[in-house]
């Protein structure tokens, strides 16, 4: 039994078919898994949805009557495109529309379906002249060998070494080519071959191109996926946040950036806020950010607390934080004490107002605020911001302030610190190791100058202690204060020296 | 209504009706602003004749409700003195510093934003701490300004060959040559920065009248000639300093003496080192006049909608004319502010002005504001404050909508299209006026989505609104020779017991000239009714 060419060409077809047909089922369900959370969910529902559009497809492979050369490159060049964007755009799909189930399921449907199409037109292109059984056999043959070469392919090779982007988009362009190649050899089957044939060369150019820059979209895109499951996804009006659990570890991510993990956040928190309270014993206290109720634990280890103000401009962490089961024995059911009273609004906004209005002032202030990573942050971090700061302090009060990292981001925690200073907080940095974050940086404030601590209060901690309070305001020769320039509302100076600090940096690292 | 025809309102909702989902409309425009028939009245003086309906005895009389004249009604409600009437010819008040309503924000219509003053501006610091725009002061006594009103980075950025860039000096290509050029214009600012004179004054004060004798003569020469006496002829640094010039003035560089170009770099101190602020809000300039407005609580003694149609100076007495009911008033001041255009005043006075006509020339200027459904993006710099073609005569726009809290999240934004109609003498300027007022509704919409079309492309079909405003004298140009020259003297000295006092017989076109000289006008009337304010400062007294 000898091969034309054109059957050898169509019977390698349904191996790349069959082979790139598995792989993007199998990275839709991977990023449904990643992204969603509930692994068994998602990836029951995506191959679901996926067979059953292939059974959709191969049902409608009975209206293509004619032209079949030429639809089943067509057919090809949609599940190039669709398939091999697929990844590329389910990253940038979570990262901006407020459900991503419905692309997901889109492009699951499409490409199913186109799958489910091609494999009929292929046997009655490659029948045509032979017995049914031979056709059948030969075929399904392929088809389940590119099934099995899929399988391992992208666990073991794709997946690992290229990443979701690119092999999605490496099989988009290996679809692409069998286009290219039909088109090609089946010319005298086509109504319009040169169309064709330009239409699949300019799709494998702009897939191949993607390849080249993928990249870099990988990199954009990587930042969205996390070392452990999601259990929990939502994006609210402002941001994404993301829950993930490993064992005993839950961990809360902001747009992908970490913001603790629970393992360790007991260090961040606890050199948040006790340092601060050092010989005091605060009846007011104010939280600036802060949504998931961890400082206002800490606080509330604190008797004379009477009232604690936590401004959070995100309604959506709040809420969360102060009724999911898991995070509420975290921080402790923190934001549901009846000290406790919740403001979702702009910190800068609510602090101005406060000010203008005369309202009480405080004796400690909590500011920790994400990274200043946009000029929307950035302006939390400013000579102004801190002006207000001072201002809703009273005489004798004391701050914190969360100032990044002196290790991974050396200007900007010392331009924050010659920022406070400029508002006349007399700041006092320091730092300690949070593994999870690496060496992070706080700063003490006060509008009146104050020593610095040195015994803390008679409260339960895990990680502080009298011993290494001094110590954590020592900073070793590497990180002595870079040369910076204070953080203005209308420079916003800061938003640069971050970027470029994490810009030199060899991985991401810190809060993001 | 004349003036507020609604463009395509009818076709809008036959095109929406017929196209699907997701097709807009085209936008609704209306001419707002001053109304160029009511200036036409006072000119060819149809208002000036009739039957008095009522009479109104009062101590002062301030004529104008912009900055000028609500800064004299605060200043004289401060010093104690109830009895003032304010006149004001247009149904709103603010003058050049008007604020106006889209259904996305509030936006300026014209003035919109305040440098924070430079120290020594004791009167103007007291004004913005009395508004809550000054928080405080710091252990240096410095003041504290409120963040909600500081316009906040990214403040600027320029749009050429197709993206844009940070900033307003077009720097993407310059040679060694015009990098050094502009090092220099640096370096000569740097040495006469916070210098004072032999006199002991700044050599560039605010209010203007304030600043040394020293470099006086420099307001002889235009700051074109001024540039090219310093060798620098660099396109791109002439381009930068053009711009200020025409936002600032609406006048270009051969057009602005060299002594007020100067003045706009120098008089609040170089900006990288004062360590100020821009101010702005929403609505622009309009919110600091409707704060002394509220401050000075006129009550009923504030008339909008009030034409002065006739000013006799020596018996106090004014005639007013309220268009919307046909109502005349005679007005018996004993002292009246000036605070309208001082070329207005020529043509309602009994007998002579003794300022010749034409000897003030004024800038026209054209200003739109866009409610648009997305705010605009582009290649390159994100979305700044001020946002500034490099090619055209449009200064570009600013975003009214830039300092809006971030937990409002609003979609759309508004921008404020702002274009001075330059020109070199009077003939030309006569002439960009016609062209101004003659442009009806569409002409000038189309303009304008036209400008901002060349910076965003897609920008038309997300416009929904546009409020355009024609300005027929927006504002004084400070030309060679305007500052300290015998017209200005002229034009501001008193005529019986009426004091100009806008900002154009200051001859700078600035919010703080024109508080000062409301100010001033204040306390001089107070003076000449034989009142005292004990709280006077250094600063509002004459230089």
């Amino acid at each position: 039994m000898s091969a034309a060419p054109g059957t050898r060409l169509l019977l390698a077809s349904v191996l790349v078919v069959a082979t790139c047909g598995l792989v993007y089922e199998l990275i839709a369900a991977t990023m449904a898994s990643y992204l969603l959370g509930d692994s068994v969910t998602q990836w029951s529902l995506v191959i679901g949805v996926y067979l059953s559009a292939m059974g959709l497809g191969s049902w409608l492979s009975k209206f293509v009557v004619k032209d079949l050369h030429a639809r089943f490159v067509a057919v090809q060049l949609v599940i190039a495109v669709v398939g091999g964007l697929s990844a590329v755009a389910l990253f940038y799909g979570y990262a901006y529309l407020a459900s991503v189930r419905p692309l997901l399921f889109s492009i699951l449907v499409i490409v199913g379906t186109m799958v489910g199409l091609e494999i009929p037109l292929l046997m009655r292109i490659v029948g045509d002249g032979q017995e049914l059984k031979d056709t059948v056999a030969r075929v399904l043959a392929f088809d389940y060998v590119g099934a099995l070469l899929a399988s391992l392919l992208f666990p073991l090779a794709l997946l690992p070494h290229l990443g979701l982007v690119r092999t999605s988009l490496l099989c988009g362009l290996f679809n692409a080519a069998i286009a290219l190649a039909c088109a090609r050899v089946f010319r005298a089957h086509l109504p319009r071959p040169r169309a064709l044939l330009v239409q699949a060369a300019l799709i494998c150019l702009g897939l191949a191109g993607g390849l080249v820059f993928g990249g870099r979209l990988e990199r954009l895109a990587e930042r969205e996926l996390y070392d452990a499951p999601v259990i929990f996804s939502e994006k609210t009006a402002y941001q994404r946040l993301s829950i993930t659990r490993s064992g005993d570890d839950i961990r809360l991510y902001i747009d992908g950036n970490l913001q603790f993990a629970s393992s360790d956040e007991h260090r961040y928190h606890e050199a948040l806020v006790h340092p601060a309270l050092a010989g005091v014993n605060p009846r007011r206290a104010l939280v600036l950010g802060g949504g998931d109720g961890l400082a206002v634990r800490e606080l509330l280890k604190y008797s004379a607390l009477e009232r604690v103000d936590l401004v959070d401009l995100d309604p959506g962490m709040t809420r969360l934080f102060g009724r999911d089961p898991l995070l509420v024995r975290i921080n402790h059911g923190s934001l549901s004490d009846p000290r406790v009273h919740v403001h979702n609004a702009d910190a800068m906004r609510w602090l101005e107002e406060h000010v203008r209005t005369g309202s009480e002032v405080y004796d400690v202030a909590v500011v920790d605020l994400p990274d200043p990573n946009n000029f929307s942050l950035g302006k939390l971090y400013t000579g102004s911001f801190y002006r207000l700061l001072r201002r809703a302090l009273s005489p004798a009060g004391v701050g914190v302030v969360q100032a990044t990292s002196p290790y991974l981001a050396p200007r900007s925690f010392w331009c924050v610190v010659k920022t406070l200073a400029a508002a006349e907080l007399h700041p006092r940095p320091y730092h300690a190791h949070v593994p999870s974050f690496g060496d992070w940086g706080f700063v003490l404030v006060s509008p009146a100058p104050r020593p610095e601590p040195t015994r803390l209060a008679d409260v339960p901690l895990r990680f502080l202690d009298d011993a290494l309070l001094p110590t954590l305001f020592v900073f070793p020769r590497d990180q002595r204060p870079p040369e910076v320039d204070t953080n203005r509302l209308n420079d916003q100076l800061l938003v640069h020296y971050y970027e470029e600090d994490l810009r030199a940096l060899p991985g991401r690292g810190g809060r993001g | 209504m004349k003036r507020r025809e609604f463009l395509g309102a009818t076709a809008g909702t036959v095109a929406s009706a017929a196209c699907g989902p997701g097709q807009h409309s085209p936008p609704l425009s209306e001419f707002v602003g001053p109304d160029p028939e009511r200036g036409h009245h006072l000119r060819e003086g149809t208002w000036r004749e009739g039957p008095v309906h009522e009479t109104i005895h009062t101590e002062v009389a301030i004529v104008g409700g912009g900055a000028a004249g609500s800064a004299a009604a605060w200043r004289l409600r401060r010093a104690g003195l109830g009895d003032v009437h304010l006149f004001e010819l247009e149904d709103d008040v603010g003058g050049t510093a008007r604020g106006g309503e889209l259904p996305r924000s509030r936006h300026p219509l014209g003035a919109h934003y305040l440098p924070t003053p430079p120290p020594g501006c004791l009167a103007l610091e007291r004004l913005l701490e009395e508004l809550g725009v000054i928080l405080g002061r710091d252990a240096r006594g410095r003041p504290e300004y409120a963040p909600s009103a500081i316009a906040a980075a990214p403040l600027e950025r320029h749009f050429g060959r197709g993206r844009w860039y940070e900033g307003l000096y077009p720097a993407a290509g310059e040679t060694a040559d015009e990098a050094a050029q502009w090092a220099r214009w640096h370096a000569h600012l740097r040495d006469l920065d916070g210098r004072r004179g032999a006199d002991g004054r700044p050599l560039f004060a605010i209010p203007v009248a304030r600043s040394s004798a020293e470099l006086r003569h420099l307001d002889a020469v235009s700051f074109a000639a001024y540039l090219d006496d310093l060798g620098l002829v660099s396109e791109r640094l002439r381009w930068a300093l053009d711009y200020a010039c025409r936002d600032d003035y609406g006048c270009t560089l051969a057009q602005t003496s060299a002594f007020a170009g100067l003045h706009h770099f120098l008089a609040r101190g170089l900006e990288e080192t004062r360590g100020g602020f821009l101010l702005t809000w929403p609505e622009g300039n309009a919110r600091l006049v409707r704060g002394m407005l509220e401050r000075a609580d006129l009550g009923d003694r504030l008339h909008r909608g009030a034409a002065v149609v006739a000013v006799d100076p020596h018996a106090g007495e004014l005639r007013v004319h309220r268009p919307a009911d046909g109502r005349r008033l005679r007005v018996h001041a004993r002292a009246i502010l000036w605070a309208a255009p001082r070329f207005v005043l020529g043509r309602l006075l009994v007998g002579a002005d003794p300022l010749p006509a034409g000897a003030l020339t004024y800038a026209p200027w054209l200003v739109a504001s866009v409610d648009v459904r997305t705010a605009p993006r582009g290649i390159g710099a994100r979305l700044a404050w001020d946002n500034v073609p490099l090619a055209g005569p449009s200064l570009g726009y600013v975003v009214a909508t830039h300092g809006e809290s971030v937990d409002a999240r609003r979609p759309g934004a508004v921008l404020t299209y702002y274009e001075p109609l330059c020109g070199d003498g009077p003939a030309e300027l006569a002439a960009q006026r016609q062209r101004l007022l003659a442009g009806d509704l569409s002409t000038w919409s189309d303009h304008v989505v036209a400008a901002l079309a060349a910076m965003h492309p897609g920008i038309a079909s997300e416009i929904s609104r546009i409020a355009v405003t024609r300005w027929g004298h927006a504002m004084i140009r400070p030309v060679p020779g305007l500052l300290f020259g015998e017209s200005l003297a002229r034009a501001r000295a008193p005529i019986g017991r009426l004091r100009p006092c806008a900002a154009d017989v200051a001859g700078l076109p600035l919010f703080e000239e024109a508080f000062y000289q409301g100010c001033g006008a204040a306390l001089a009337a107070l003076a000449d009714l034989g009142r005292n304010a004990p709280d006077a400062l250094a600063d509002e007294l004459p230089a």
